[in-house]
């Protein structure tokens, strides 16, 4: 029981992770909280509804649709972000939720506002037997696909030279560029990045979900905000804390609860949010930025 | 913004129906005003526009016959209500400024009762599409009328079935967030108690949630183990909560009602394999919903998603009907007439409001979804003495 | 080598630099000096790109460079260390310095141009692997040197390189100046230590509220009346 807890919290957990991350990774360079990501996830979603219907087998279909969330990530930089850099952080904001909705309405009315059944393999509805308890093969996938992402990630932002002008550019933007690095590829590469991962969050997310609609990023981008704030706005280790913090609380209230404070369930997540702040403003892990004039 | 763009759409559509209809009509009809609040964007919207599509069907209809009891032009006003409580009881008081003498509400309780709170010191009649809570009318007052099967007739319903199938132990799955997904699950564990069954566990869930990992994981480690897991969840939800379930190893049948037969849980093919769920009608061969699905394909231009289409259009008939009793465009006589019908012929069968709350007596076709098809299994009406009180 | 002419800089209504006119040829050491406001750092701003300036031309080696982004001068051949050095805290040595050359070299090239760096600077070959955030004021300062020096830039732009030392560590930063030149490198320094600078320079300007208020030799400069009053402090 509480192994199987434990499980859930983690799957649950690196979905969070990998949207705080995206989130984190945009603001970390641009300073920018991108409320649109969550419409990066409903792109992944319809691309993969749409590659299933033109006949792509499953696994093609999960690359197109991992891949248009992040070309869908890079033409939002470039079409809706880039003419306003340089603009205020307000004005950037308010950019962005105009695309989230912009793009909301486009599936509302381009598809439909009902949700669309996505039937997945039905080898990813068995479970298989480890000891003593059942392990679903979803859960399994959720959390090999999180982990093996946030690896990558690492990996790029250590050993690739545009990764660490990305580590150095969340410090200090200014300096990256007066060493010859493009500012643009700088922001292309971050927006590309939490495009990726928001397109990966997306399959795990409509593996568990067998459904997308217009609206499904609105939830998970708003536990991905909590998440980032939780763990230190811009700092991408916090993110990911972050989000393996809100999936462990998540489950643990849902499996504890008792059903008369059910209700109360995004409350007492939300008060916990507080609590931490409260003791940490930074969040957990505070992201690096030198202070500047 | 996005929401009046889409406002706009419609208007346009409405206006192009409306304006052929009135170059088409005898010029001396009398206009009367419905208004419609309802959902076009927001989690309601698959619920309301199929409906809303039906009632919109019949309204053309009637008004190239001279409109509601061949004298009264109906002018229908649509306002989008965002699936959002607050907003409906906006619109539906934009929708009284703007003369409506009937209301049609969202296929939801708790918005419907915003509105009806609104039209309810007016005495204008108030039509939900498809709200099926049956706390729903009382909670207004006469002027509020249900149109679809109740809740806890189509919990009763669907408990006898299971009884009869032989089902003992259900687990029972519901939200706190709506009427529907509170009440519905529980009204079939009271007949099912009172039938011989039990309940062995009971969970909740909120709407919109991204994982039902931990409910899940209460489900399995239950020492009494459930034959049967009942709820209401409807989209997203339902397929969420089923391909999680499913996921984890969990074979146990899982029943729902009206609101998951739609096209969305349909398409989830084998996943839903042995789901029963319930409808307002089903069409036989030769029966009359059988020739207004007919019907509609050719208005509409797609076959209808569910029963809520029908379900909208007999709102029209019914409406016409209780016009012509009146005999007048008045609300109150509108609202009197329509309490006062009795074995009505619908389209998927009889509707009496006669002697009840307001919740129509009408049948209700028991459904199971099989290799990714919906499968008729029966049409029953529950004895009025199992049905548990609202 | 470097000309800027009539270069203004506004930040909205302050205007920081007014006007600025200043020449440097190939292989000399010019300082910048004047008081702390005196437009010195925005002057610098604006040659490497950070700053856009409000009227003024500058050219360097024959290219209009003027309101180019910072990326592009960097390409051409000129390395601002920035005020307070700037180091990026959280990247080690090895990261700091790679990034220098990221853009300027090819792989081998940059390699063999990290040994020439950890060669003139020993320090920081022993602290490679820590984190630029945890060395000292005088480590970081030259850290931040041998970062803009890993692009082989032709021109560099100093601003402030004694800030915040200890006396002893300037003096060993200031060598080491003196050293680039002979390297065949161009350097442009602005430094509030007039002293210091003067000593080491071939030429250099004195700014005043935005404008270029002296021009001459070092030495000139070192004996003028003006300078000794103002800034040497006889």
């Amino acid at each position: 029981m509480v192994a199987q807890q434990i499980i859930n919290a983690v799957s649950l957990g690196g979905v969070y992770a990998l949207l705080a991350l995206g989130l984190a990774i945009v603001f970390s360079i641009v300073g920018l909280i991108n409320f649109a990501h969550g419409e990066l996830m409903t792109v992944s979603g319809y691309a993969l509804l749409a590659s299933l219907f033109l006949g792509f087998p499953f696994p093609a279909a999960v690359l197109v649709a991992v891949a248009c969330g992040a070309l869908a990530a890079v033409a939002m930089e470039r079409v809706a972000f880039r003419p306003m850099r340089g603009a205020s952080i307000t004005s950037l904001l308010l950019t962005s939720f105009a695309v989230s909705s912009l793009l909301k309405v486009v599936f509302q009315n381009g598809v439909s506002a009902r949700p669309q059944a996505i039937a997945m393999p039905s080898w990813m509805t068995g479970a298989f037997s480890l000891g003593d308890f059942t392990i679903g093969v979803g859960p399994t996938i959720s959390i090999v696909v999180s982990v093996l992402a946030l690896i990558a990630l690492e990996v790029f932002l250590r050993r690739s030279v545009t990764g660490t002008a990305m580590r150095a550019a969340a410090e200090d933007f200014d300096v990256v560029r007066l060493l010859g690095i493009p500012a643009s590829r700088i922001i292309a590469t971050a927006f590309l990045l939490s495009g990726l991962l928001a397109g990966l969050a997306a399959m795990l997310w409509v593996a568990q979900r067998a459904s997308v609609d217009p609206l499904m990023g609105f939830t998970p981008v708003l536990k991905a905000f909590i998440a980032a704030v939780v763990g230190g706005l811009g700092s991408l280790p916090g993110a990911v804390a972050g989000g393996f913090l809100l999936g462990v609380i998540e489950v643990f209230l849902q499996a504890t609860l008792p059903a008369a404070a059910a209700p109360y369930r995004d409350a007492i997540v939300l008060s916990g949010v507080i609590a931490v702040l409260l003791v940490r403003p930074q969040g957990l892990i505070p992201a690096v930025r030198v202070q500047r004039s | 913004m996005p929401t009046s763009l889409y406002r706009r759409h419609h208007a346009a559509l409405c206006a192009a129906v409306f304006g052929i209809a009135l170059t088409a009509a005898p010029a001396l009809a009398e206009e009367i005003i419905i208004g419609a609040a309802t959902a076009q964007t927001g989690g309601l919207a698959p619920y309301d526009q199929p409906a809303l599509a039906g009632l919109r069907m019949a309204l053309d209809e009637l008004n190239a016959k001279g409109g509601l009891g061949g004298k009264y032009k109906v002018n229908l006003i649509i306002k989008d209500t965002r699936s959002d409580t607050a907003q409906t009881a906006t619109v539906a008081q934009e929708l009284i400024d703007a003369g409506a003498k009937i209301m049609i509400t969202p296929c939801d309780a708790d918005p419907s009762i915003s509105a009806g709170q609104l039209t309810q010191p007016l005495g204008i009649p108030t039509l939900t599409l498809c709200g099926s809570a049956p706390v729903l009318t009382e909670a207004v007052g006469d002027v509020m009328f249900g149109t679809y099967p109740a809740d806890n007739v189509q919990a009763t319903a669907v408990a006898d079935f299971a009884i009869a199938e032989g089902k003992k132990k259900v687990f029972l799955l519901t939200s706190p967030d709506a009427t529907y997904t509170a009440n519905l699950p529980e009204y079939f564990g009271k007949v099912f108690e009172k039938k011989g069954g039990t309940v062995v566990g009971r969970g909740t869930f909120t709407m919109g949630q991204p994982d039902f990992s931990a409910e899940i994981t209460n489900i399995k480690g239950l020492a009494d183990q459930p034959d049967l897991i009942m709820t209401a969840a409807y989209e997203p939800d339902f397929p969420a909560f089923i391909q999680q379930l499913r996921a984890a190893g969990v074979t146990i049948p899982v029943y729902g009602a009206d609101a998951i037969g739609t096209p969305t849980i349909k398409g989830l093919g084998s996943l839903v394999d042995g789901v029963v769920f319930t409808a307002a009608g089903y069409a036989e061969p030769g029966s009359k919903l059988e020739a207004f699905n007919a019907a509609f394909a050719k208005h509409a231009g797609h076959a209808p998603e569910s029963t809520y289409e029908v379900n909208g259009y007999e709102i029209g008939l019914i409406l016409d009907e209780a016009v012509k009793t009146a005999g007048s465009d008045d609300p109150k006589a509108i609202r009197d007439a329509i309490a006062n019908l009795k074995d009505f012929d619908g389209i998927t069968g009889k509707i009496t409001y006669a002697g009840t709350d307001r919740m129509p007596l009408r049948p209700v076709a028991l459904m199971r979804y099989e290799g990714g098809e919906q499968k008729h299994v029966e049409t029953v009406t529950p004895d009025a003495a199992d049905v548990p009180a609202p | 080598m470097l000309a800027v002419e009539a270069l203004k800089i506004r930040y909205g209504e302050v205007e920081a630099v007014r006007r600025v006119d200043l020449s440097v040829g190939g292989g000399e050491i010019i300082a910048l000096v004047g008081a702390n406001g005196a437009g010195k750092s925005s002057t610098l701003g604006a040659i490497a790109g950070l700053v856009a300036p409000a009227a003024g031309r500058i050219v360097f080696d024959g290219t209009d460079i003027t309101g180019k982004p910072p990326e592009t001068i960097s390409r051409r051949g000129v390395s601002l260390v920035p005020e307070g050095r700037r180091i990026f805290a959280s990247l080690s040595v090895a990261e700091n310095l790679r990034l220098g050359g990221a853009m300027h070299l090819a792989a081998p090239e940059a390699k063999a141009r990290e040994q020439e760096m950890l060669d003139l600077f020993p320090i920081l070959r022993r602290y490679h692997r820590i984190k630029g955030g945890n060395l000292s004021g005088g480590e970081q300062q030259m850290l931040a040197i041998a970062r803009a020096l890993m692009a082989k830039p032709r021109l560099i732009l100093l601003d402030e390189p004694s800030l915040g030392l200890a006396p002893r560590m300037i003096d060993t930063v200031f060598d080491l100046i003196a050293g680039l030149r002979r390297n065949g490198l161009t350097v442009l320094l602005v430094e509030q230590n007039v002293a210091l600078a003067l000593e080491i320079a071939d030429r250099a300007t004195v700014l005043a509220n935005g404008e270029a208020v002296l021009a001459g030799t070092a030495k000139e400069l070192a004996t003028s009346d003006l300078v000794r009053q103002a800034y040497l402090g006889a």
